[in-house]
């Protein structure tokens, strides 16, 4: 367990990513520390998600605490299955060099990054639950914060690819070279962040680029309707406990109607 | 099972025994088989709509057997008029790589089909409609034929710096498989299973004219 959030610590701090550590056939991700991370973590939003149906339902709904907790990693990862294997097979077809495998890696370190963040976001999540009754309100901030966690994670993953698709030799040498950055607290040249951009860092993928943008896209679009199709995760207070609601309409015209409600507009 | 994949994995990215210019060392019925595997496997999903009784599991059944055969019956019409024009324009000497290149741009089609199996899957979750099902498998062929243009464009740009003709073959063979191909869609179907009619391998209706039903569409 010690060591699986000392990995983590190396993700966010871009160790893991670093320019020497990455080749298109070794992401350095083991995937089953990261998919346990992401299970873990995403479970940790998840029960602050679930604060809400335990405060505002009577009597205090822990199965609904429950089912948030388990349903959140499970749409992380569904949305990864769905989505993964057109993307590994495109980006075969247009020659980009990564194997499937760290193809995979790459996007479970995007998907922890993702889940971190927003875990990390819970105590915020708390504190407003604690402190309104309003569902639209409760629904928009959840939106609002999953969204914060999924453009950091797609932050990260544009960035690393970047750093995969160039070449290792060069990278290896980074450290040693003299920047302005040398001058932090420890005096050593820093390592640069998962998110920031490498001097030489190359623009773009080639074909390759435009496959993770479009596949980008679709894991959004996917997981939303995914979050659609396992709703409810917070739980209407007026609405009995449900493992699953009914299958219909989509996420894109009830997040519209639940914003307007919050502004009033009907 | 690996080594099968990894020999996929080698067909997508167009290297080892699939690179294009490297003559064809790899026995000859990997291509078809390809088409076979993944074709079945796209087949399956897409018969899964409005899996809700247990009748519905002969539609997984039938659809899993309908778009292989589809694909290889389309081919199969094709074959001899592909042959002649081969043989008309002089090309005759290269018909066995002209041959994989066609046979590759199908595999190519049914992988892809194959990977978008899923999101096939999932549209069947989100939406109940049946319109709706066929327009997104519509969608899923023409994201798949385009792939699979691609992977036989590789192996034809090859050919045709052997030869200027062999452009006019290949444009041949697309036009006259897409032309039998939407037919053949037609007369095979259904693929998807309207909820609302009985499962059937075959539509009890008498042969029809795809063509002729669009226009009617159009027309009113």
């Amino acid at each position: 367990m010690g060591t699986w959030f000392k990995q983590l610590d190396e993700l966010l701090r871009g160790k893991r990513t670093e320019p020497g550590q990455l080749s298109e056939d070794r992401v350095n991700l083991p995937l089953r520390t990261f998919v346990s991370l992401a299970v873990i973590l995403g479970a940790l939003y998840g029960f602050f998600m679930g604060w809400y149906a335990m405060l505002n339902r009577d009597p205090a709904d822990y199965m609904q605490l429950l089912a948030a907790v388990i349903k959140l990693p499970a749409l992380f990862l569904l949305t990864l299955i769905v989505t993964f294997p057109s993307l590994y097979v495109f980006n075969a077809l247009v020659g980009c060099r990564m194997t499937m495998t760290s193809t995979l890696r790459l996007l479970v370190g995007a998907v922890v990054v993702n889940v971190t963040v927003a875990a990390s976001l819970g105590p915020i999540l708390g504190f407003f639950t604690l402190s309104t009754t309003s569902y639209p309100f409760m629904i928009v901030l959840n939106i609002i914060l999953l969204a914060v966690a999924g453009f950091v994670a797609l932050g990260f993953l544009l960035h690393t690819l970047r750093r995969v698709s160039q070449r290792p030799f060069k990278w290896t040498e980074l450290p040693n070279t003299p920047s302005t950055e040398g001058e932090t607290e420890e005096g050593t040249s820093r390592l640069p962040g998962p998110l920031e951009q490498i001097e030489g860092e190359p623009s773009g993928l080639g074909p390759a680029n435009s496959v993770f943008k479009i596949w980008v896209l679709l894991y959004g679009l996917v997981g939303a309707q995914m979050g659609w199709l396992l709703r409810p995760f917070i739980g209407s207070p007026d609405l009995p406990f449900e493992w699953f609601r009914q299958r219909d309409g989509n996420f894109f015209s009830a997040a519209v109607e639940h914003l307007s409600h919050l502004i009033g507009a009907n | 099972m690996t080594d099968a994949l990894l020999r996929v994995d080698q067909f997508l990215r167009g290297a080892g025994d699939f690179h294009p210019v490297a003559p064809a060392r790899r026995p000859w019925w990997w291509l078809p088989l390809m088409i076979l595997c993944f074709a079945a496997l796209y087949g399956g999903f897409m018969g899964s709509f409005h899996f809700v009784t247990t009748a519905r599991i002969w539609q997984v059944l039938y659809s899993a057997i309908k778009v292989p055969l589809l694909l290889l019956s389309t081919t199969l019409l094709c074959l001899p008029g592909f042959f002649v024009i081969n043989t008309l324009l002089g090309l005759r000497d290269d018909f066995r790589e002209s041959l994989q290149a066609i046979f590759a741009g199908q595999a190519g089609l049914s992988i892809v089909l194959a990977a978008l199996a899923p999101m096939t899957r999932f549209w069947y979750f989100s939406s109940e409609s049946y319109r709706g099902a066929l327009l997104f498998n519509a969608a899923m062929f023409t994201v798949a034929t385009l792939a699979g243009h691609l992977i036989s464009s590789r192996y034809y740009r090859v050919l045709i710096t052997r030869h200027r003709f062999h452009r006019v073959a290949h444009y041949a063979w697309l036009v006259t498989y897409s032309l039998v191909g939407i037919q053949m869609g037609w007369t095979l179907r259904p693929f998807v299973g309207s909820p609302d009619v009985p499962t059937s391998f075959f539509r009890d209706e008498p042969f029809s004219n795809a063509y002729i039903v669009i226009v009617e569409l159009i027309i009113g």
